[in-house]
């Protein structure tokens, strides 16, 4: 402990060495634990009047190399929830195989068909209960400093049977919102989707199509301007009825004329 | 064989994942037989768990840290012929900010026994909240009070043993019995304790001393030794940034202490000023 | 001699550039590089009445220039019989990084239900403060990165606001703002609050000048003034916005609103 007045109570450096900053920089991208190697970039996803849509490109990026084009990020759990990967893929894929195995787990224990009134057994796992789940995962994770370099975002129904929507990160961050999305989506796609569902109310009255379209043209839109995506993506709604996962849906009516326009980059002069 | 069966039955996911059920066995730990204060303490799982730790905490280095840590202070006391005075500011700083113009840093450890804060806030909370529990254990066990002495030491053993490790704490812990009379000691972070007469803690301790240095004696009144104490830390919120809000007076008799205030410095600044003819660098001109 | 073999991958293993490995300042290896905080914004703030306790928060969350969410809650009812908190006491608001605060409250709410379960009644707010202290202090050595703000009523049914320090340092006070805009509500709060720098009209000039006497405020006042200093933080801090949500504790039990704040 220090005793010089102007730095009393303060660490020594000659007991614990000079000041480290280094310790508390900013996670950039070459900043890893396990630096994040093969990545997927954003995912999307709107609620609307009776469930969610959410999407994903195809592409799992090595740097900046478009290294597997038929990756599929989107995967459903217990036919009520789907979990949009952003960030590492071999960590989606861990996060993947334990997610079966737990679904495995959850369909012997969970109530049988006669024992109800009719009707598919219910998940005892809904996507709000496996959304708290995987984010108590990532900040266990976190906090052994070990991450699973993932941002995830969980899409299906509520307690209430209400739509539901949530994102958590590599270091367990939670939120909830009518839209979301993760990576270069927070940018391009969000104020997109918030035109369109500014607040839980807007989101209700949108409808299956109106979503549909709406997360389509943000994914143009990353298309157009994010270099690590694929015009190739998943896409998957979520109702009660279950999930509607499409996973080699291709970009429709792309227009580059925008492209013309663009000025400030390569060779043109004017 | 059931626990045979029930290891090979555990479901997979389970298998994959065996720190974070940990975490909840800690947690159902920590609500069950483990005392609150206890020593158990979570670490970051790295090799340098200190130099991270400055990292994220040290205002000092680097005003930007994410986290910052309650500090700053000016604390004295010392022993005269009617006790011990000790007296204390209460401001509390987090960087530049501010954090708190009201804190208690006379710690009452039980009623003949006071501890005063000095470097981390929560650091010298918890473990004078600590060393309280271990004061009352003495008492049960040996059925009479802990001496000063004994009770200062084992303070200075316990933030000896985390040495290195973090801790900041300048404390004095002042207090009476009948075997030792009025007794003072200091212990710090480092692990020093230090019985002596006279102490001034923290990063105004250097305008207190001043202060107090230049009008001790041994032989000061009881009046005389409160107003001392009073003066000394004024002086110290004068100059040091670190310190300020409200002066904070205990006094420790032979049956035990007495709390004699929480005064605001303003108005006592002002009427040292004006009515002792003090501080004459200051202008008493408002306009 | 070594210098011979050092293009040789068998005698000296494959030729990795170890300079690059990421080192201290004291020039030790360091094994990660990972930095498990971040800061999501917003702010909080509780004053404390005479019979009644208001803990508020923004519920904006950001990561960076980002927003989350417009509605992440930052204050919780702590400490209720089951998950809906209906006849919850205590309220706890955290301000830093998110998960963190919701570790927190999710360890204190288990422990307040834990105490309520085994004794029959649940916990005082002084306990509970003290509890929470001990949580805080429990990560010494990685500290959560929380602003946490306890309120409730005290045994004797006055309202009690504790605030602590990310290490678990608490006081009791009579109001306290946390979070990215404290330093934009703190001086408000102790102008309208504590009457600092307030004096009484007429009472002289100068040094006469005689100070407001302090009074609790009604609970009208307050609330008036938890919205005020909010639209001032929203004016001027960017993390600040969106809702306000604002829950008030009196013998009655807890009364929740959701305000707007602007949305820019």
């Amino acid at each position: 402990m220090d005793h010089r007045p102007q730095a009393w109570g303060r660490p020594r450096d000659d007991v614990y060495g000079a000041y480290d900053a280094s310790f508390m920089n900013p996670n950039g991208p070459n900043q890893a634990t396990q630096s994040p190697i093969v990545t997927g970039t954003s995912v999307v996803a709107i609620k609307f009047s009776e469930g969610v849509v959410i999407a994903a490109d195809n592409l799992a990026s090595y740097g900046s190399l478009a290294r597997f084009t038929d990756v599929k990020r989107l995967r459903t759990f217990a036919d009520s929830t789907v979990i949009g990967f952003g960030g590492d893929v071999s960590d989606m894929q861990y996060l993947d195989r334990h997610l079966t195995s737990l679904a495995i787990d959850e369909s012997y224990s969970a109530p049988s068909l006669d024992s109800d009134a009719g009707g598919p057994p219910k998940a005892r796992l809904n996507a709000a209960n496996l959304h708290k789940y995987l984010a108590k995962l990532l900040y266990a994770r976190r906090s052994k400093f070990d991450p699973l370099w993932n941002h995830l975002l969980v899409a299906g129904l509520d307690d209430d049977d209400k739509p539901f929507l949530a994102a958590a990160d590599l270091l367990g961050t939670t939120f909830s919102a009518p839209s979301l999305a993760t990576g270069f989506g927070s940018m391009l796609a969000q104020p997109i989707m918030r035109r369109f569902a500014p607040d839980e109310e807007a989101a209700a009255r949108l409808t299956r199509e109106q979503a549909v379209d709406v997360v389509k043209q943000c994914m143009k839109v990353l298309f157009y301007r994010d270099a690590r995506s694929l015009d190739s993506y998943s896409i998957a709604v979520v109702t009660k009825d279950g999930v509607d996962l499409k996973e080699n849906e291709k970009l429709e009516n792309q227009s580059w004329a925008f492209a013309e326009r663009i000025r400030g980059y390569g060779t043109q002069t004017a | 064989m059931d626990s045979l069966v029930s290891r090979y039955s555990r479901p997979a996911y389970e298998e994959n994942e065996v720190a974070f059920r940990d975490e909840e066995q800690q947690d159902l730990e920590l609500m069950g037989a483990a005392p609150p204060l206890s020593l158990k303490f979570a670490m970051p799982p790295i090799a340098q768990p200190s130099s991270w730790l400055r990292a994220a905490t040290d205002d000092r280095s680097n005003p930007d840290c994410p986290i910052k840590i309650a500090h700053g202070t000016t604390t004295l006391a010392f022993r005269f012929q009617g006790g011990i005075i000790v007296a204390t500011d209460s401001r509390a700083t987090a960087g530049n900010w501010i954090a708190s113009q009201t804190v208690k840093k006379v710690i009452e450890i039980n009623s003949v026994l006071l501890g005063t804060m000095a470097g981390g806030a929560a650091d010298c909370q918890y473990w004078l909240a600590w060393l309280g529990m271990q004061c009352r254990l003495h008492e049960l066990r040996h059925k009479r009070r802990i001496s000063v002495a004994a009770a200062s030491k084992i303070l200075a053993n316990l933030v000896y043993n985390y040495k290195g490790m973090g801790l900041s704490m300048g404390t004095m812990c002042a207090g009476v019995t009948k075997e030792e009379g009025p007794a003072l000691y200091y212990v710090d972070s480092d692990g020093t304790r230090l019985a002596g007469n006279l102490f001034c803690v923290g990063s105004g301790q250097t305008f207190a001393y001043g202060v107090l240095d230049a009008e001790y004696r041994y032989d000061l009144s009881d009046e005389e030794a409160v107003e001392l104490g009073r003066r000394s830390i004024l002086a110290a919120t004068h100059r040091d940034a670190y310190s300020g809000g409200f002066i904070n007076l205990y006094h420790v008799k032979e049956a035990g202490w007495v709390k004699l205030g929480f005064e605001d410095t303003n108005p006592i600044f002002w009427k040292t000023k004006l009515e002792k003819g003090e501080f004459t660098n200051v202008t008493a001109d408002l306009n | 001699m070594a210098a011979m073999f050092s293009q040789n991958p068998v005698m000296n293993g494959p030729n990795y550039s170890f300079s690059d490995a990421p080192r201290t300042a004291n020039g030790e290896f360091r094994e990660h590089r990972f930095n498990p905080y971040s800061d999501n914004g917003g702010s909080t703030l509780a004053i404390a009445g005479a019979d009644f306790t208001i803990v508020a928060g923004d519920t904006r969350s950001t990561s960076g220039y980002s927003i989350n969410s417009r509605y992440t809650p930052k204050v919780f009812k702590i400490g209720g019989t089951t998950s809906s908190q209906d006849d919850a006491t205590i309220l706890l608001s955290v301000v830093g990084f998110a998960a963190d605060g919701e570790a927190l409250r999710d360890r204190l709410d288990a422990i307040c239900k834990i105490y309520r379960y085994r004794h029959g009644k649940p916990m005082s707010v002084t306990a509970c403060a003290k509890r929470l202290s001990t949580i805080l202090y429990q990560k010494r050595f990685f500290p959560y990165y929380v602003h946490a703000i306890l309120g409730g009523l005290d045994e004797e049914g006055k309202g009690a606001v504790f605030s602590y320090d990310p290490v678990g340092s608490y006081e009791r006070e009579q109001c306290r703002a946390g979070g990215a805009a404290a330093s934009l509500i703190t001086p408000f709060l102790d102008n309208q609050v504590n009457f600092k720098n307030q004096y009484v009209p007429g009472s002289g000039t100068g040094h006469d000048l005689k100070e407001r006497e302090v009074v609790p405020l009604v609970r009208r006042d307050a609330e008036i003034l938890v919205k005020d200093a909010f639209d001032g933080a929203v004016e001027r801090h960017i993390e600040v916005g969106d809702g306000l949500q604002m829950m008030t504790i009196t013998k009655d039990g807890i009364e929740e609103v959701l305000l707007p704040l602007k949305r820019d």
